[in-house]
């Protein structure tokens, strides 16, 4: 022990010190008792029977009490006792059944003084009368109790137990005639010394054997027992039925129990087999010890408050043959070291939160409740107003703090995935409707990403191409009418983008931006709102004016501006301008007023297919040479990579999938696995299984697409020789037939098979299902009566 | 805003942990009284307890739910030296027709010595795991080699820690570039500066976990510590419960070809500090994202942490424990992700060079998370005790989506005003 706190204790006149301390004995010890001056302590056990005295900063051996040449049984000592009225008088049971009683007064080397050899089997304790000298008890295994007057040369009385072997007994401090004895079948009986014959109460204290009890020093009633069933239970005997007051849960079984001196309600256990610790509990809180001294290397097989009246210094012998003297002061402290808090984030942003009541009631003076606090079963017994230790409130308060929707919920989450389209449509619809979704719920910047992506892939590649195919066969009537307007729109484009100043290129080129994007949001909500074809697609050509101009810009400037369009720097601006901004709205209203809208109906077939057409078809024919949109690439991984690393992966992996091959080369393999992994543990998180299952299906990881398959096993008999099919595959191992024939039509299955688990016959769903709306039985002849369900 | 729903969770001393299961569903709290109770979530939203027995005969420090791929299963452990694991079973019964479901005994590991610490399922792509670690310094390793068997756990690994262990995190990362981390810490209050916070690595060529860090500047009992969910980010975040709340990043760096197989080495960053409590921290945790730490400490407050765009942490709400939120979180409720980076660009934008002074790179003064309070605190001081506050925002909650937009300008301006 590091830690050598030296107590002194003033016990009117003598005053105890010492510090935490031990010594090595030769043997095990089996028991230690102490002096009634605390000053020594006598160590038995199967071979050692010593005496200690214990000085202040060690223990040093006073006397060895194994003497003479050879070894006795009777020196093998299952328990001793030092009189507490007579300082030279001690009593030892032996393990061979023998009471042996020690004089120190004896001047001779060997102070063995009475024998008493009447128990047959080995005694387990022996307790002298805590005021009367001459009486001794002994408690035996072979289930008798004797009371010896030690001036006689045979015991006195003999208590039957009528039961097990006695493992415990013990005077009663207060009552002069009575004692408790414990029993291996779990019953606790009490005597009046005076009558043998019959013992006064009788009652079950515990589940499997009462190791030992001890009463309690000051109150009269109160008797703790501890037993096999690793609990000590603390009873009222001053009623008429013993009354279980306090029950303790320790974590092994309860070897030995020793109330605490001048502490009402402490309790110190030591562990027959296993725990190695002493305990030190508050019976008032019976599920987590006080204090905890973890010295000893073995099972402790002693314990003894050192002075009656002194709680702070405890013995302890133990089978690691050492003696120990603990001090109160440096035993661990469980209660200090527990957690008085619990704390949890629930998947939709919810927080459970657990706390001592003590610590989050708000002003910490306030005497707490101490009725209400108190569990009723537990905690009966009026407070003592007095009480040394003052008890604490051990009680917690549990509440969840649930988020609503604005806040940290993850409402969005769910939102978005089930909206979000991944495929299945054109590029640029794909990214027109995430960025709606997203708008819908106020995550502009996601949305804008989702816009970006759409100006900077939509233009080119198989969506557009397939697009343009698509509307030349949509009629002719489309194709001058939009050409005509978009070319003439774009000249005044071109016109403006002139005007600028190279200086205010970077800048002027963000606005751009910004309208076009904020014109395809009102356009949106045009759309949305007002559910009339005509402005939502003279606004789309609008846009596509801007783009135009956007794109032409880009290629006008040199390339260093280019890098200014990566995504973090250029979102975040946006947002605040794009609430209102009148330029915009200029433009919208302008273009409303436009003669060219009027004759449009024709193309309201459909709308995206068009425009991307035009776009390409302007931009093909005006600007042969544009950037490619592979060029925007990198900024576009950053832009995932951004997300993720966000903790935002529904966007990377969103993006990921509708941008396909586009993307996929720029981010390594195992990044996008990680992402795909992770997207769809959330979404499982959410049980959102089939967005989850899309996103499997639509992933182009290997190690993703495969997690379908993955785990789903079908046993199957073969329908000719109705053995188990062991192979993968339907040809039967052994009869070599394909298992999965029709019985209806006699082809082999392909697609959807239906068979019966019954007689194994089965085939397509259709044939089976029809076969059953007329027949019962087996298509197959065998007889069987199939059920297809 | 949260609103706060008070359980009587009946427990007969103190509750050591609380667990929400992996779809927020069920919630289950462990206690000094040496049981567990299950919560179910009714479609009202009230927690009714549907389970509660004795599970160990000491105090439960931990309970913890395994991913429900393996059933319904819950770990625990206590003061009497073992962890155990336990699974509801399904059937007709009596219980059921009462509300209550049944939870069995799978397991008991028996292998500390002394008090186990705490107890965590391992992240699902690793199987059936399970990780414990006992006060006297040893981390133990179990795997159920057969998923459908909860009986059998074989020990797989002990790490020994030299320090007596109090939490254990895994890092869930599910990729592959990622391997097996755990991290341990220790709540020895002895006066050695030993690193309480160390991480273990699995190693495939050893087939062993070996200490791939310890972060030294960490000296203080650490009572609660916490990955955070790592969703495809590169690197990874660690909270720590000490005296303080801090978050590390741990940022792989990239294995040199020479070392292929060894262990990784870390870009180790203190990224927030944060001494508000002004006394132990007990718990954190983390949000879905990992975008928010929550704490709690022996002030009795719930705090949430936040980072800007700009990676700046900083409080966005207190709640208080007896279930009156502390107004000063009266900014949380328009932070929603989002709206969060697009809310703090604005401010950029308005006085951009300003902004950067609460910039900080990893610094470690503890001045760091006095100054981030004092911001925090520039919002209208709260009242304590908000009774009205849930039924006046009520109102204001499912607003159209167009009135929210109107209205969240407004709200973003005391905000301003306040940078």
């Amino acid at each position: 022990m590091e830690k050598m706190a030296r107590v002194t204790t003033a016990l009117g006149g003598n005053a105890l010190t010492g510090r935490t301390m031990f010594c090595h004995l030769d043997a095990p010890a089996n028991a230690i008792s102490v002096c009634r001056d605390a000053a020594q302590v006598v160590v038995a056990g199967r071979n050692i029977f010593k005496i200690y005295s214990i000085e202040e900063e060690q223990f040093v051996e006073k006397l060895n009490l194994r003497v003479g040449r050879k070894p006795s049984l009777n020196f093998s000592c299952a328990d001793v006792v030092w009189h507490q009225m007579d300082e030279n008088l001690l009593a030892t049971a032996a393990t061979n059944g023998v009471v042996v009683t020690w004089n120190l007064g004896k001047p001779s080397r060997n102070k063995q003084d009475q024998l008493f050899t009447e128990h047959k089997r080995t005694v387990n304790k022996v307790c002298f009368h805590p005021t009367e000298v001459y009486m001794l008890l002994s408690g035996s295994q072979d289930g008798y109790m004797k009371c010896f007057d030690l001036r006689k040369k045979d015991s006195v009385s003999t208590f039957s137990g009528q039961s097990e072997s006695v493992r415990d007994v013990q005077f009663s401090i207060r009552d002069y005639f009575t004692f408790a004895a414990t029993f291996e079948n779990g019953n606790v009986q009490l005597w009046d010394i005076r009558r043998p014959d019959r013992y006064e109460r009788m009652f079950t204290a515990h589940n499997g054997p009462v190791f030992c009890c001890d009463w309690h020093p000051e109150d009269r009633g109160w008797l703790a027992t501890g037993g096999r069933d690793k609990m000590v239970k603390v009873w009222d005997m001053n009623t008429t039925r013993a009354k279980e007051i306090y029950c303790v849960q320790t974590i092994a079984s309860v070897a030995r129990v020793k109330w605490r001196p001048e502490c009402k309600h402490h309790i110190a256990t030591c562990s027959m087999m296993v725990d190695h610790n002493i305990y030190v509990w508050d019976v008032r809180r019976p599920f987590i010890p006080s204090a905890m001294f973890e010295e000893h290397k073995d099972v402790t097989t002693g314990i003894v408050w050192r002075h009656l009246h002194d709680p702070y210094f405890l013995l302890s012998g133990s089978k690691d043959s050492t003696l120990y003297q603990h001090i109160f002061k440096d035993a661990s402290q469980p209660i200090d070291r527990a957690n008085p808090e619990g704390l949890c984030y629930s998947l939709y942003g919810d927080l459970a939160f657990a706390a001592k009541e003590s610590l989050i009631s708000s002003d910490s003076n306030r005497k707490p409740y101490i009725g209400d606090r108190r569990h009723p079963i537990f905690f009966k017994r009026k407070l003592d107003p007095t009480e040394q230790f003052e008890y604490i409130s051990s009680s917690s308060a549990l509440s969840v703090f649930e988020t609503d929707v604005e806040s940290g919920s993850m409402d969005w989450f769910v939102h978005t995935a089930k909206q979000y389209a991944l495929a299945g449509r054109p590029l640029a619809e794909l990214c027109d409707h995430n960025a709606k979704v997203a708008k819908g719920l106020d995550r502009n910047q996601v949305a804008q990403t989702w816009t970006m992506l759409r100006i900077i892939y939509s233009s080119l590649g198989t969506v557009a191409s397939t697009n343009l195919n698509h509307s030349m066969g949509k009629g002719s009537t489309a194709l001058p009418l939009m050409n005509s307007f978009n070319l003439k729109d774009i000249p005044a484009g071109l016109g403006s983008e002139s005007r600028l100043d190279r200086s205010k290129g970077e800048s002027r080129t963000e606005n751009i931006l910004m309208d076009s994007s904020s014109t395809l949001i009102n356009n949106e909500d045009n759309e949305e709102t007002e559910g009339s074809d005509v402005p939502a697609d003279y606004l789309l050509g609008d846009v596509e004016a801007d783009e135009d101009d956007l794109y032409m810009m880009d290629h006008e400037n040199p390339h260093a501006e280019e890098q200014e369009y990566s995504l973090p720097q250029e979102a975040f601006p946006l947002r605040h301008e794009i609430v209102d901004n009148p330029s915009a709205l200029d433009h919208l209203q302008d273009k409303a007023d436009s003669p060219h809208v009027s004759g449009n109906e024709a193309e309201t077939v459909s709308l995206t297919p068009v425009e991307s057409f035009s776009l390409i078809s302007i931009s093909h024919s005006l600007y042969e040479n544009r950037l490619p949109s592979d060029f925007f690439n990198p900024i576009v991984r950053d832009t995932l990579l951004f997300y993720a690393e966000q903790g935002d992966v529904q966007t990377a992996v969103s993006v990921l999938i509708v941008l396909g091959e586009r993307i996929r080369k720029e981010i390594d393999e195992q990044t996008q696995e990680h992402w795909y992994t992770s997207y769809i543990d959330l979404l499982q998180r959410f049980q959102l299984w089939n967005i989850s299952n899309e996103v499997i299906k639509l992933s182009t990881c290997r190690a993703i697409n495969c997690l379908n398959q993955a785990s789903t096993t079908l046993h199957v008999n073969c329908s000719n020789c109705k053995r188990p099919m062991s192979n993968r595959g339907w040809i039967c191992d052994r009869c070599r037939q394909c298992a999965s024939m029709c019985a209806v039509c006699h082809h082999v299955v392909k697609g959807l098979f239906v068979w019966c688990q019954g007689c194994s016959h089965g085939g397509h769903l259709q044939h089976i299902m029809k076969w059953l709306e007329t027949s019962s039985h087996c298509p197959a002849g065998c007889g069987h009566l199939c059920e297809y369900t | 805003m949260f609103v706060a729903r008070s359980i009587a969770a009946d427990h007969r001393d103190l509750i050591h942990d609380v667990s929400f299961d992996f779809h927020g569903r069920r919630m289950a709290t462990c206690s000094s009284d040496q049981s567990v109770k299950v919560w179910d979530k009714s479609e009202n939203g009230d927690w009714h307890c549907t389970a509660s027995w004795k599970t160990h005969s000491g105090s439960v420090w931990r309970v913890t739910w395994a991913h429900p791929e393996f059933g319904q299963v819950l770990a625990s452990c206590s003061f009497d030296r073992t962890a155990a694991v336990w699974e509801e079973i399904v059937g007709e019964s009596n219980d059921k027709l009462r509300g209550q479901s049944h939870w069995v005994k799978r397991t008991t590991l028996v292998d500390s010595r002394t008090s186990v610490t705490d107890v965590k399922f391992a992240p699902k792509h690793m199987g059936l795991m399970l990780a414990t670690c006992s006060a006297d310094g040893v981390v133990r390793i179990y795997e159920a080699p057969d998923v459908m068997n909860l009986s059998q756990w074989s020990l797989q690994h002990e790490i020994s820690c030299k320090l007596s262990c109090s939490c254990i995190s895994w890092n869930p990362s599910s990729s592959r570039a990622h391997s097996p981390m755990i991290a341990v810490g220790s709540d020895d209050n002895s006066p050695n500066i030993l690193a309480k916070v160390q991480i273990y690595e699995y190693n495939e060529n050893t087939r062993k976990y070996a200490k791939a860090e310890a972060l030294m500047t960490v000296t203080d009992p650490v009572h609660d510590i916490a990955f955070a969910p790592n969703l495809g980010r590169s690197f990874h975040m660690l909270a720590v419960a000490t005296k303080d709340v801090r978050i590390f990043t741990l940022k792989p760096l990239r294995k040199e070809l020479t070392s292929s197989g060894g262990l990784t080495k870390f870009e180790i960053h203190i990224v927030a500090q944060f001494d508000n409590h002004n006394s132990q921290v007990w718990r954190v945790s983390w949000n879905i994202t990992g975008t928010v730490l929550a704490s709690s400490g022996d002030d009795g407050c719930v705090r949430l942490w936040k980072a800007n765009y700009m990676d700046n942490w900083k409080c966005t709400g207190i709640l208080k424990g007896n279930g009156s939120p502390v107004n000063g979180s009266s900014q949380q409720g328009i932070f929603n992700a989002s709206l969060g980076s697009a809310n703090t660009s604005l401010q950029n934008s308005l006085n951009g060079s300003s902004a950067s002074r609460y910039f900080f790179p990893p610094l470690d003064s503890p001045r760091a998370g006095s100054r981030w309070s004092s911001h925090a605190q520039l919002l209208p001081p709260p009242p304590l005790i908000e009774q009205s506050c849930d039924a006046d925002t009520a109102n204001l909650q499912y607003p159209h989506p167009r009135r929210r937009c109107v209205s969240r300008p407004l709200n973003l301006l005391p905000e301003n005003e306040g940078v």
